[in-house]
């Protein structure tokens, strides 16, 4: 059963098409990633689900509802631009936004007082958010978006600007939420944290859906054509190689984007220097969403369409 | 409707226990008292150097009154008893006299200008030898480097044509009786209407208390103002500061815009009522113990918490509406210039509604909605108020125009609250109110 079920939805502003034709479904207990460069669409399509802005076509349903009133006490959502009430307290602030998501009041207190000995802010409760240090507003404002034990948590960059100890409460919590049967969305562009939490990933760039699937389906998509390699040679050359594409500097280690037999390239490693680690694989996230998104894409698709123009012009 | 009353219940309880709220509960009263106390201690402060005048009198027959009168007003009239100590509380005059030979063309108008102005003058006055001529009568010319100090013409005013009424009521031969009786002042009073009660019995007319006349529409002009004032720029303020503190977002993801600009504007109204009520209560109170406890029919208390709900309704609407279309303070007032003109017609009004409240022009700009709330109380507030189509009109115009201006300016606030950059201009927020 699908929560969300996006169907041929355009979205313009002004001239610009921030969605185009998109259909997408997102189904009951699962964990959803949406990648996508900045100015991609994904902020847009988030606020579309949650009915904050209107498609000019196609059709939104969120858990079974197509109207905002029907479905919105049901949702979670975490902006990426996070705002709190800083002169109110962090117990007065989460009362309100449950009881914004219809909870009553007792109900309000007892799942506010739970999320805050989860995240161990009690001694906090009474105090004002503007007394709160970052990383305590970030999880203030998380316990905010699942106060009310939404079906479905919408997450926009839920680990933006926090330390790896309040990423990691964070992600664990997002974690036992989908076991507990929570669909969350989350969009990000930590890609690692994507391919570690992800059922399934969705790509959007310059407004099309260029991705959609499980992790497994979307990288064998693209086969076995990477090369994690760690060696005491240089980038420079590597790239000097017949059949490397590409070459990603990880720092440590090197990835790999090949077209010939790798045989034949371990071979020209190992006579040009030591090598400590090689490994055939199916390319990473990050390898994929730079192939698609990055400046070499953009040179490529640049120059097919010129090729296509000087075609074009010849016949 | 719930969650509005969420959200107008948030926005009240925190306005209403805000440090500001009691600041400001406290000092307006404070301010208005200290403007009043300042008033009364600078009243004293005056100014009591000499002012010397120089009368050229062509007539011959009014100096010696004047000098005399000046004499008089020096030992009488400029002085008040406190506690039995005499207190000067006005300038002296001193008169003297600048003699011209009959006939003469020389220009003693300059000498004594420089007089005046090396500071050895005040001022300098000429009578004209024929102000005596009942038929053609000349002028008094007085000349002064200080044309806004005032007292001195007056006063020069009401002794010369005193004197010159005295000495043609002296060429008639007329007798001191006749004098007295030509000259009485009759006393005219204001009353009311008298009454007939229910049970047969006439009420006297009342005698009308001018002050508590004008005072009663003034003050309600002057509150309902200052909480128009109060409650809809700090609207503007609480809806721009959400959207740069990115709290709109986050909000409007369980709420609809429009209802979360109707709970703003409920809470807020609330607020402004508050206010309102505990400044009303204790005017009351106050007028109750000094014996004025009357002196506010009760229908128009009623009146003032309609009109003034349905102003802050408009204007709370409209500066909510600016707030949420712009994302820095300086391009809100930018556009909050002309909606403040719609706030401050109804005071460049008053006079002449006060003056003259049944005329056609106070008759037609008190239906102008944005301006009936004010206008349309001053009316009601001064016997024996407009006619009842009047009250129903404004009363059906300015509820339209409030439910237009909540409408559009959810729609305004939709767009708005979300969006970023640039302020929009006048004719892209009319846009955005007709766009689906």
């Amino acid at each position: 059963m699908s929560v969300v079920n996006i169907t041929n939805v355009n979205k313009t502003y002004g001239k610009h098409l921030a969605v185009s034709n998109l259909s997408l479904e997102v189904p009951q207990g699962s964990l959803y990633g949406f990648i996508g460069p900045n100015g991609s669409g994904k902020t847009t399509t988030i606020r579309m689900i949650l009915r904050i802005i209107h498609p000019d076509s196609g059709s939104i349903h969120v858990l079974g509802a197509d109207s905002a009133a029907a479905a919105n006490d049901q949702l979670g959502y975490l902006p990426e631009e996070r705002g709190l009430y800083k002169k109110l307290t962090v117990r007065r602030m989460l009362l309100y936004y449950a009881a914004l998501k219809g909870m009553s009041p007792a109900e309000a207190s007892s799942e506010a007082k739970r999320w805050l000995t989860h995240f161990e802010l009690t001694n906090w409760a009474n105090k004002k958010i503007e007394t709160l240090s970052k990383g305590m507003s970030q999880k203030v404002q998380f316990i905010a978006s699942i106060i009310a034990r939404p079906k479905l948590l919408i997450l926009d960059e839920p680990f933006s600007g926090l330390d790896p100890v309040n990423t990691e409460a964070i992600r664990s919590t997002i974690l036992k939420l989908r076991e507990a049967g929570t669909t969350v969305i989350f969009s990000t562009h930590d890609m690692e944290v994507a391919e570690k939490m992800c059922d399934f990933v969705f790509m959007i760039y310059k407004g099309n859906k260029v991705l959609d699937g499980t992790l497994a389906s979307v990288k064998s998509q693209y086969g076995a054509d990477s090369i994690h390699l760690r060696w005491d040679g240089s980038s420079e050359q590597l790239h000097q190689i017949q059949g490397v594409q590409r070459v990603v500097d990880m720092g440590r280690y090197q990835e790999l984007q090949v077209a010939g037999d790798p045989q034949e390239i371990l071979r020209t490693l190992v006579s040009r220097g030591s090598v400590q680690h090689f490994e055939i694989t199916q390319p990473s996230l990050h390898d994929i969403f730079i192939r698609i998104a990055g400046p070499e894409a953009s040179m490529d698709a640049q120059s097919s369409k010129n090729q296509n123009a000087e075609f074009g012009a010849a016949s | 409707m719930n969650k509005v009353l969420v959200v107008a219940r948030n926005e009240y309880l925190i306005a209403i226990t805000s440090k500001a709220f009691l600041i400001g509960l406290f000092m307006m009263p404070v301010f208005m008292g200290g403007a009043i106390v300042v008033q009364l201690l600078t009243r004293d402060q005056v100014d009591l150097s000499e002012r010397k005048l120089a009368v050229v009198d062509k007539t011959g027959r009014i100096y010696q009154t004047i000098e005399k009168s000046a004499a008089h007003r020096n030992e009488q009239e400029i002085f008040t008893e406190e506690d039995g100590n005499k207190k000067q509380t006005q300038a002296k005059f001193l008169i003297e006299e600048f003699k011209v030979e009959d006939g003469s063309s020389d220009r003693f108008d300059i000498e004594l200008a420089r007089r005046v102005k090396e500071g050895e003058l005040f001022a300098y006055a000429v009578i004209d030898a024929n102000v005596l001529d009942a038929a053609q009568p000349g002028q008094v010319s007085y000349y002064t480097q200080t044309p806004s100090y005032q007292t001195l013409l007056n006063w020069l005013r009401g002794v010369v044509n005193g004197e010159v009424k005295r000495i043609h009521i002296e060429e008639m031969q007329l007798s001191p009786e006749s004098v007295a009786a030509l000259t009485q002042q009759i006393p005219v009073k204001q009353f009311g209407l008298v009454e007939k009660d229910a049970d047969g019995q006439v009420k006297e007319a009342k005698e009308e208390n001018r002050i508590l006349t004008f005072a009663v529409p003034f003050a309600g002009l002057m509150l309902m103002f200052m909480m128009i004032m109060s409650v809809a720029p700090a609207m503007l303020n609480n809806v721009l500061e959400e959207k740069m503190q990115k709290i709109s977002e986050f909000l409007v993801s369980s709420i609809t815009p429009f209802q979360l600009m109707l709970g703003k504007l409920l809470g807020s109204v609330a607020v402004g009522l508050t206010l309102s009520a505990i400044y009303l209560s204790a005017t009351f109170a106050l007028a109750y113990s000094y014996g004025y406890g009357d002196a506010v029919r009760p229908e128009l208390y009623v009146w003032f918490v309609f009109y003034l709900f349905v102003a802050l309704v408009i204007f709370g609407s409209i500066f909510s509406a600016i707030g949420a279309a712009c994302s820095e303070i300086r391009d809100a007032q930018s556009l909050m210039t002309p909606v403040m003109l719609l706030v401050i017609i109804p005071m460049f009004c008053m006079g002449p509604i006060l003056d003259s409240p049944s005329s056609t022009f106070s008759k037609v700009i008190s239906l102008f909605p944005p301006a009936t709330p004010m206008l349309m109380f001053v009316r009601i507030a001064i016997p024996p108020g407009p006619a009842s189509w009047e009250i129903v009109l404004s009363t059906i115009l300015v509820v339209a125009f409030a439910l237009a201006c909540v409408w559009a300016a959810g729609k305004v606030f939709r767009i708005g609250v979300l969006s970023q950059g640039q302020a929009p201009s006048f004719a892209k927020l009319i846009s955005w109110v007709f766009t689906k």
